[in-house]
């Protein structure tokens, strides 16, 4: 199957753009041959044994993530000085949090991992009282094994007004 | 007499080799332990998009599994080069057609519309479950592949609809 677009230049003139539609066999179709047919659900055996699997993970992750966050207080100082090394250091930290801990059960810890990264992201530079109470919202979340829901929520909200106050005083300043 | 689907789901799983790329040794780690539960026993690492694609040109997977943020290159760059990448026919199963999933942190429309925009077949939220994982895989390579195909260009419409897909969200969120 071909066809060929016509869209239009800035100025009106032609500008046309060969391209082919294809339509393919499905991997599974390659693989097994064309009378195969998806499974309707997916297979619980199967997520049973990924959900232990995430379980059996799960205990080292903990020790993992542990440290992470206990590396994080003594970057903070440097990384808000604007040392280029110490906020690499502590993104790729909370990036990995960001990403797995809520995977593996801790997705309180995950959010504020994933509030922090947000604020990096967008900050050039970085406000010492924000990487702390966000650090330490992490800490707590992990020390507490029943970390209360509602407190977080309203822990990162305050967090997000605590980032929004300090990009109002940037515009001003 | 046809074969009960579990039966097709374990040959097919048996018979895949899938290349995860992500900077994370943690999420590696996992989803190579959920890929081998699912029955895939082929599975491929790297670290950064560079040498995933040095390793999708090397080792022809079925399927890829990627990060988006990572140094030197990243996934949307990775999966750039491989929608670029020409073939010498149209055989199905070649470089430019093959899926890709990309697992990221973020879900801001921009950032799934420049995952769309660069060929990305389907985009999954973090944190990553079990049955995210599984639903999206099993949907990437149990379905038709179509492709469009340009001087530069070869893979999923970049002009489709692509849906942020996240673990207990039914819906997504999409980018048209």
């Amino acid at each position: 199957m071909s066809e060929t677009f016509r869209p239009r230049n800035a100025d009106g003139t032609d500008k046309s753009v060969d391209a082919r539609f294809l339509r393919l066999p499905s991997i599974a179709e390659r693989k097994l041959g064309r009378d195969y047919s998806a499974p309707i659900r997916l297979d619980p055996r199967v997520l049973d044994q990924m959900q232990q699997t995430i379980r059996e993970l799960g205990s080292k992750y903990a020790e993992t993530l542990a440290a992470q966050v206990g590396l994080l207080p003594p970057l903070i100082q440097r990384a808000c000085a604007g040392i280029a090394e110490a906020r690499g250091q502590i993104y790729t930290i909370v990036h990995d949090v960001r990403g797995l801990a809520g995977t593996f059960g801790h997705p309180i810890v995950g959010s504020f991992a994933k509030s922090l990264c947000g604020y990096m992201e967008s900050s050039s530079g970085l406000d010492p009282t924000i990487m702390r109470f966000h650090i330490e919202a992490m800490r707590d979340a992990l020390e507490d094994p029943q970390p209360d829901a509602g407190l977080a929520r309203e822990t990162l909200r305050s967090l997000e007004l605590l980032i929004d106050a300090a990009g109002d005083e940037r515009s001003v300043g | 007499m046809t074969a009960s689907p579990q039966a097709h789901n374990a040959a097919l799983f048996a018979g895949l080799k899938v290349l995860v790329v992500d900077d994370s040794l943690e999420m590696r780690r996992l989803l190579v332990a959920l890929l081998n539960v699912m029955g895939i026993d082929e599975v491929i690492c790297a670290a950064d998009g560079d040498t995933g694609l040095a390793l999708f040109s090397e080792r022809a997977p079925d399927l890829v599994i990627t990060d988006g943020s990572m140094q030197p290159m990243d996934g949307y760059e990775m999966t750039r080069a491989i929608r670029a990448m020409r073939k010498e026919n149209d055989a199905p199963g070649q470089g430019a057609d093959i899926p890709v999933l990309m697992l990221s942190g973020h879900m801001g429309p921009e950032i799934v519309a420049r995952a769309r925009d660069e060929g990305v077949t389907d985009y999954i939220v973090k944190p990553v479950t079990p049955e995210l994982l599984y639903e999206r895989l099993l949907e990437a390579i149990s379905k038709p592949v179509h492709v469009v195909e340009t001087p530069t260009y070869r893979g999923p419409s970049p002009t489709r609809r692509l849906v942020a897909r996240q673990a207990g969200d039914l819906n997504g969120n999409s980018v048209d």
